[in-house]
């Protein structure tokens, strides 16, 4: 062994040596690289694995989301149509109440339409994509029977003007001071909310 | 290719092998031109191991017991033995032969030596000038013990008898397959002897010089085995006449061959040939080369080594790597399938987005508003329902006449909706007095700024009426007045109580009766009942 480590061993065995690096630095580059290929293909088998998990989820929420869709559209159509996502049109309702005044032949008619505000509902419950907004509308009528008055409040609600869900309402008789004279013979106090929505993400009118 | 010479006192014969087959031989002539020739052609060689067989007279033998010790002090106890027997050369050998049956069972060594170091250092000097990778120098008598093993002759005395190129004869003595003794004699025929009679002579002097030195008890025999080519065995077997202590086993070279596996057989009877062969398949240790000697030998063995290593190393590599890469392989099916599977469910995805109806505003705004209108707009209660029912049992109790009702929609079973009483026109002689009770609080709804929008499960009323009763008939009056709260419980899910009575019979209340002179037939008491229709839970 002497002679192979000796300098003249050495010198005729460099190229064998060099030979023997070069060997261990590729076999461990191959090695290495093996591996490295092996845990990259792993991370990449496990990231597609999770895409595919959010894939299937996303289909199953696009399923969802179109019966759901299919099922509501009709009547989000409608509830587009009656003015739900249209924002409030005050002249139109101060036309429509009178107009419906007139019809029904109230006596008096008193309302008081409150400012808007974000409507509260039991339980802090929200809705992701809209703005529930309401305004408070009270009145106060009187009139000579009071199937006008039930016209009235169940054609306001029927109106298309938005949604009017009446919570409140108390009717009471008038005693008649005159048999023979037209006069009022019952007064109602009602209060509902008129109730819209806003799209959140829509654009904020200019 | 491995490189063998064979060294004999007039010739030196160089043998190449390929594998285990002998594919190239020449000899040369040890003095004269010979020397350079070898010299040129060894030059002209490629540099392959060489292995170098000395076959010379000038070769010892010394039989030696030593102590059996271990075995660093065992080398360097032979080391100081042959330096001491064979002082005057380095070609020198300790053969370890076992150990003694009896007394302290000492090892057996046989030493060996080129005891004229210059019939061998020319070529020595010659194969390290050219840089020969040489792997050691042999004992050709020592190695022959091989030839009787690889035969089958298994003698307890034996005698080996070969011939060697530039016509000499070896002799050497086995006893137990362990060599005792060896000797060359040229093969100098006398006049009109022949070369069986020349065996017979000498085997004849072997066995009396073996004899002299006490080898062989009184029934022992010699087993004199002649190794010669077909073509001299004719002359030589007649020669060879066996007596009670020796007996001749002539072997035919060509046989000899066939059984070893040597081909082709040598054309004569020298034995090199043989000798090559064997070591081909029972390669042996270095005899007589010193560790200088076989620097290029060792050099080139390492080189071997280091390249083989570096290949073993470089496979292991690539199986490293491979093993790494055809795991990563295992997964690509299963790959395959992920990405059909995620091609099929984007298309789809993609289908059903285009699909879905979007009316101008995301699906989630769709989603809510609807979501809204279905859990709060469209059960929400409506008034003239409640009333339309209400009705209907009032028109059984023509008798009863509704001054005001007060009606919400709540979640709140419990709601009291706000009433102010009406006093009836013909006011009841009794009365109970109220105890400064205070008045129904107004709806906690009006009285926020921003209410909770209720989800209107429940609709609670209050329903004030007066009826008409014949004078006192207090009982009947409350009676009806109960009456109608039963027949209003009978609605689905609705449940009526008498919260005012006609006449509040209660005792902690103060009560009150004032008649006149004039007694009226009727009167007309008023009542008022709660009415709670539940609905079975709206939004």
């Amino acid at each position: 062994m002497s002679a192979v480590f000796s300098p003249e061993g050495f010198r005729h065995l460099r190229g064998s040596w060099a030979l023997l690096a070069l060997a261990a630095a590729a076999a461990i580059g191959l090695g290495l690289g093996g591996k490295w290929y092996l845990d990259h293909e792993t991370r990449e088998r496990a990231t597609a694995g999770k895409r595919l998990e959010q894939a299937r989820a996303r289909l199953e929420t696009a399923r969802r989301e179109r019966d759901n869709l299919r099922e509501s559209a009709d009547i989000f159509r409608t509830l587009v149509d009656r003015g739900l996502l249209q924002g409030e049109r005050r002249l139109d309702m101060v036309e429509l109440i009178n107009g419906l005044r007139t019809r029904h032949q109230l006596f008096a008619l008193d309302y008081e339409i409150a400012p808007q505000r974000p409507l509260q509902f039991a339980g802090g419950r929200v809705f992701p994509a809209v703005d529930v907004l309401a305004s408070r509308v009270k009145l106060r009528m009187r009139a000579l029977h009071e199937g006008d008055v039930l016209g009235f409040v169940e054609e306001l609600a029927a109106s298309r003007q938005g949604f009017f869900p009446l919570d409140r309402c108390a009717l009471r008789r008038l005693e008649a001071t005159s048999l023979e004279a037209m006069q009022p013979r019952v007064e109602v106090e009602c209060a509902f909310e008129w109730i819209t929505l806003k799209e959140k993400n829509a654009a904020q009118p200019g | 290719m491995l490189h063998f010479l064979y060294l004999t006192n007039t010739r030196l014969v160089s043998v190449r092998a390929q594998g285990k087959r002998i594919v190239a031989r020449r000899e040369f002539a040890v003095s004269g031109v010979g020397a350079s020739e070898f010299e040129r052609y060894l030059a002209e060689l490629e540099q392959v191991p060489t292995h170098f067989f000395v076959d010379i007279a000038d070769e010892d033998f010394r039989l030696d017991t030593i102590p059996h010790v271990g075995g660093r002090d065992r080398a360097a106890l032979l080391g100081r033995k042959l330096a001491q027997i064979f002082r005057n050369t380095p070609y020198r050998h300790a053969e370890m032969q076992g150990r003694e049956a009896e007394g302290r069972r000492d090892d057996r060594v046989l030493y060996t030596a080129v005891t004229n170091p210059e019939a061998l250092r020319p070529w020595c000097e010659m194969l390290d000038r050219l840089q020969v990778p040489l792997e050691g120098i042999y004992s050709a008598a020592v190695f022959s013990a091989v030839v009787l093993q690889e035969l089958d002759l298994d003698f307890a005395d034996a005698l080996l008898v070969t011939f060697t190129p530039g016509d000499a004869m070896r002799q050497t003595y086995f006893k137990n397959n362990e060599i005792k003794f060896s000797r060359l004699t040229p093969v100098d025929l006398e006049e009109g002897q022949g070369l069986g009679a020349f065996v017979a002579e000498e085997t004849m002097r072997t066995w009396q010089y073996l004899d002299s030195l006490r080898h062989f008890g009184a029934d022992d025999r010699l087993e004199v085995c002649v190794l010669v080519h077909s073509s001299d065995r004719a002359l030589v077997q007649p020669q060879l006449r066996d007596f009670a202590q020796m007996q001749y086993h002539a072997l035919d070279i060509e046989q000899a061959s066939m059984k070893l596996g040597l081909k082709p057989a040598p054309l004569d009877s020298t034995a090199e040939e043989v000798m090559v062969h064997l070591f081909l398949l029972r390669p042996s240790a270095n005899h007589f080369a010193s560790p200088e000697l076989l620097r290029h030998g060792a050099v080139r063995s390492a080189g071997n080594r280091i390249r083989q290593a570096a290949v073993a190393i470089l496979a292991a590599g690539v199986a490293w790597g491979g093993f790494h890469v055809a795991r990563s392989f295992q997964g690509v099916e299963a790959d395959e399938r992920i990405e059909q599977q995620l091609a099929a469910i984007n298309t789809e995805h993609e289908s059903i987005v285009r699909s879905t109806p979007s009316l101008g505003v995301g699906g989630s705004t769709m989603r809510d508003t609807v979501a809204f209108y279905n859990g709060s707009i469209r059960p929400f209660p409506a008034l003239s329902e409640f009333l339309g029912a209400v009705s209907k049992v009032l028109a059984a109790h023509p008798g009863v006449r509704l001054t005001q009702v007060s009606w919400v929609a709540t979640d709140d079973a419990k709601a009291m909706p706000p009433i102010q009483s009406i006093a009836s026109r013909d006011a009841p002689a009794v009365k109970t007095l109220s105890k400064g009770e205070p008045p129904p609080a107004p709806g906690s709804a009006e009285s926020q700024a921003n209410p909770v929008f209720a989800g209107g499960r429940y609709e609670v009323a209050l329903m004030e009426a007066t009826l008409r009763v014949p004078a006192e008939d207090f009982r009947g009056a409350i009676g009806q007045a109960q009456k109608l709260a039963d027949e209003l419980s009978q609605l689905p899910g609705t449940t009526a109580d008498v919260v005012e009575s006609p006449l509040d019979l209660r005792s902690s209340l103060q009560m009150q009766g004032r008649h006149d002179a004039a007694k009226p037939a009727t009167m007309e008491t008023r009542f008022v009942l709660r009415i709670v229709r539940d609905r079975g839970g709206a939004a």
